[in-house]
């Protein structure tokens, strides 16, 4: 006599049912493959970032660096290119030098929280200011473009209809999934994010195990950095603003607790489709962008509130369930 | 002593997706009685409390308070009847004062200003009418937790409430803490509160109960009279089988110096000074229990022994190899630990009963690659929830939902899925019902006779005679007194762990 276990497909069916209506209403722009191929493409920077970002989180953690670590690792990657002669080996140092940069980011920030035990939010708070002021620096604040071919690939080029930056989300959600659900790393992440003293007692290297996760989280926010970059074929001290919103957003709509210890790959990128989504069919039903941001707030809650309502719904249940067996104290 | 009925429940039905959970019972608590409610996990004393305070509803029945029947549908309804539940989880707020705390939402005011100079007089008031140690102006941040219970008491008693419940409230309470909590007790029940008191404790139950209430499986299995409490008897009636409860009270310890020497510890001393100059041995086979009051330093000595905290000098060896003093390098040796707060050092609410046995074995669960075998994993849970016979027995639940007695298990099964060495236990059982209290003994005594070293920190003195091979008694940082090879009373582990002199307590 098993029910049907609503919370656990209740994903899935929001993305089916937002699809549905959107075919119903604009049956001809909605379902093209080159319109599901727009949707991904945009929510694929996104869905890159919150791949690395959701360490964080699940050690109960947060990154409020993200917009701004992005624009200086896009400024990064396109001035190393310039500065060595816009050769497609240049592009190849940029990318490696952005994504070190990430990584040290992530680094400093791990090292810092852990070792003065500082709120992650304060910490990232303050380095986002620096980042920032890192890319207006290295930029003298202006736009730097960039149309080197072999840059620009990166977040172009097409492979079956579907351009690079899509396969680029897909293998980080295999690669991050796989970490979380397969390794004894990714046992320790949610371990530590559930109860870290109980982890410590466990045997488990909390500190390393939390730097860790803050330098997952800047090497996908520099590999964000460099495919937005290539995707607009400019980088600048604004390159990513407001991403740090949406990441933090996907992450929530997709049922990552920011509290730490709860939240899996697939519901993150969930959630990172879903905002695409939304803007897309917003765009398609022709919202004004004045009205947009109303929506999409509104459009947010409802799906929070409904995790929510999962959420207590389970919590009620396992309550009586204990209660059947008789265990409560 | 005892007055008037002052509440009385009758008939009360109550189950929960068919299944019964109060069967027909029935419970009555007379004005200025302590009223002691016991049973084993599960026999529905707080399905029973939870009716009566609102949190549930119940199916058949009717409760009477001072003889009118009355409804209560929520917490509010029994708080105007005057009734308070002092919970186990504490809800006060430290960065307030003890008035603060007390008249939080209620605070007396003059004009749209709080008058704080009446609310202290008010609270002043309280505290001097039931002699509470404590200051109205004083910040909770800086009391204990024993103090902070009172302040919930105090809370009840300020918004005139005529019952108190009680539900377990000394599981976190120090000694001295619980001693200041009896002496309140009897305060109140002389002034003509009642006190619905639920515990596990059997001893606090035989000291402060007037009447006591026993449930077993939904039903009321007795109410007992003061002279009718009498410990053998109780436990019968609990659990429905005879438990050799004087036993508890003295045993012969014998210890077998031949058996060859597993843990070494000379000169252990603390950074600050809470413990100094400990050395001991621990021997194949032996259960060695550490006895003395709370604070005394065997926490922190244990600790320092696992690695949790260095030492600041002194030395560990475990089969004559010096210990690294770091978790992971003791668990890679053979040493387990289960700490003394379950909830907040033992085990991860929100992870499956699988992920928590898991937790220290990743070194022996089989991988291909990087990638976990779960099937392994899985195999090692289900082997633990058989060995121990953990409740529920589905691998995938959360242990943050399961009872105390489970979740120590959990805790404990761990360490069992490894080849130990050695297994440190800190307050074992603390808060743990007695049929799983058993259990966890014979757990321990088949991990020595397998010819592990265990070390008990334990401050219930029945639990430390019934399982140690050999005691040490440590007070105030200090080990004052083995006993080894001779007949030892709870009374004189007692005296060395306060540091009386034996003939004083003949």
């Amino acid at each position: 006599m098993k029910e049907f276990n609503w919370s656990k497909y209740s994903k899935p069916l929001i993305l089916v049912a937002f699809v549905v209506i959107l075919s119903i209403l604009r049956p001809k722009a909605f379902l093209s493959l080159n319109n599901f191929s727009n949707v991904l493409w945009s929510v694929s920077v996104i869905g890159i970032m919150v791949c690395g970002t959701i360490f964080v989180f699940l050690i109960g953690g947060i990154d409020l660096s993200i917009a701004t670590l992005c624009a200086f690792t896009a400024v990064v990657v396109v001035e190393i290119t310039h500065l060595l002669g816009d050769t497609p080996v240049a592009v190849c140092v940029g990318v490696v030098a952005a994504l070190a940069v990430g990584a040290l980011a992530g680094a400093v920030h791990g090292l810092i929280i852990t070792t003065f035990h500082i709120p992650a939010f304060l910490v990232t708070f303050a380095t986002q200011s620096i980042f920032l002021g890192l890319a207006m620096v290295l930029t003298n604040n202006k736009i730097v473009s960039c149309t080197v071919p072999a840059f620009t690939a990166i977040g172009a080029m097409k492979i079956l209809g579907f351009p690079l930056p899509v396969y680029f989300m897909l293998v980080m959600a295999v690669i991050s999934w796989f970490i979380l659900r397969k390794t004894v790393y990714g046992r320790y992440v949610y371990a530590v994010g559930g109860n870290s003293m109980a982890s410590a007692i466990s045997g488990i290297h909390v500190k390393g195990v939390s730097i860790g996760c803050y330098v997952l989280s800047g090497l996908t926010t520099a590999l964000g950095g460099i495919v937005l970059a290539s995707m607009t074929q400019q980088a600048s001290s604004s390159t990513g603003s407001g991403y740090t919103n949406d990441v933090i957003t996907a992450g929530v709509i997709g049922g990552v607790s920011l509290l730490g210890g709860e939240g899996t790959v697939p519901g993150a990128i969930f959630g990172a489709v879903l905002m695409g989504l939304l803007n897309n069919g917003l765009n398609l039903m022709s919202v004004p962008s004045t009205h947009a941001g109303l929506v999409k707030g509104l459009v947010i809650i409802v799906a929070v509130a409904f995790d929510a309502m999962q959420h207590a719904d389970q919590s009620k249940k396992k309550a009586r369930k204990v209660k059947k067996r008789g265990e409560s104290v | 002593m005892a007055g008037s009925t002052i509440l009385e429940a009758r008939n009360i039905y109550k189950s929960f997706s068919g299944v019964p959970v109060l069967q027909d019972v029935h419970f009555e608590v007379k004005a200025g009685e302590v009223h002691a409610l016991m049973g084993e996990n599960g026999a529905g004393k707080s399905t029973l409390i939870k009716i009566v305070t609102g949190v549930y509803s119940k199916d058949e029945g009717q409760i009477y308070w001072e003889g009118k029947p009355v409804e209560i549908n929520n917490y509010q309804d029994c708080q105007k009847l005057g009734v308070a539940c002092i919970y186990q989880e504490l809800s006060v707020i430290p960065p307030l004062t003890v008035a603060q705390n007390v008249f939080l939402g209620r605070e007396p005011r003059n004009g749209p200003f709080i008058d704080y100079g009446k609310m202290n007089r008010m609270t002043q008031e309280l505290i001097d009418r039931y002699q509470f140690p404590l200051k109205p102006t004083t910040v909770v941040d800086n009391l204990g937790i024993g103090q902070r219970q009172l302040i919930e008491i105090l809370k009840g008693l300020s918004q005139n409430s005529k019952l108190l419940i009680m539900d377990e409230p000394t599981a976190s309470l120090s000694g001295r803490e619980a001693e200041m909590l009896f002496r309140i007790i009897e305060q109140l029940r002389s002034q003509g509160v009642s006190i619905i008191y639920i515990s596990h404790r059997l001893e606090e139950v035989y000291k402060l109960s007037d009447r006591l209430t026993i449930l077993r499986d939904g039903k009321n299995a007795a109410v007992l009279e003061k002279e009718e409490i009498i410990p053998a008897k109780v436990i019968e009636t609990m659990i429905g089988k005879v438990v050799d409860e004087s036993a508890g009270s003295k045993k012969m310890l014998h210890s077998d110096d031949s058996a060859e020497v597993r843990l070494d510890v000379k000169g252990l001393t603390d950074a600050t000074d809470r413990f100094r100059n400990i050395s001991f041995q621990v021997h194949i086979g032996e259960i060695l229990g550490l006895g003395g009051l709370i604070g005394a330093g065997r926490t922190e000595v244990v600790r320092a022994i696992y690695g949790i905290d260095k030492a600041a000098s002194g030395e560990v060896t475990l089969d004559g190899k010096k210990l690294n003093p770091s978790p992971r390098a003791s668990i890679l040796e053979g040493i387990g630990f289960v700490p003394e707060d379950r909830r907040n050092q033992g085990f991860i609410p929100l992870l499956s009963t699988t992920r928590n046995v898991a937790l220290t074995n990743y070194d022996i669960i089989k991988k291909n690659g990087a990638a976990i075998s779960d099937a392994d994993e899985l195999d090692m849970s289900r082997r633990a929830i058989k060995a121990i016979d953990i409740r529920p027995s589905d691998p995938d639940k959360q242990v943050g939902v399961m009872s105390g007695g489970n979740q120590q298990k959990v805790v404990l099964g761990k360490w069992l899925m490894r080849d130990l060495k050695l297994l440190i236990v800190d307050e074992p059982t603390a808060g743990i019902d007695v049929g799983a209290k058993d259990e966890i003994y014979s757990i321990l005594e088949e991990l020595a006779q397998n010819g592990v070293a265990v070390i008990v920190v334990t401050s219930d003195l029945q639990e430390l005679l019934r399982v140690s091979h050999r005691i040490l008694v440590m007070r105030k940082g200090d080990i004052v007194k083995e006993f080894k090879n001779v007949e030892v009373t709870q009374a004189m582990v007692l005296a060395a762990g306060q540091g009386v002199e034996q003939e004083a307590e003949k």
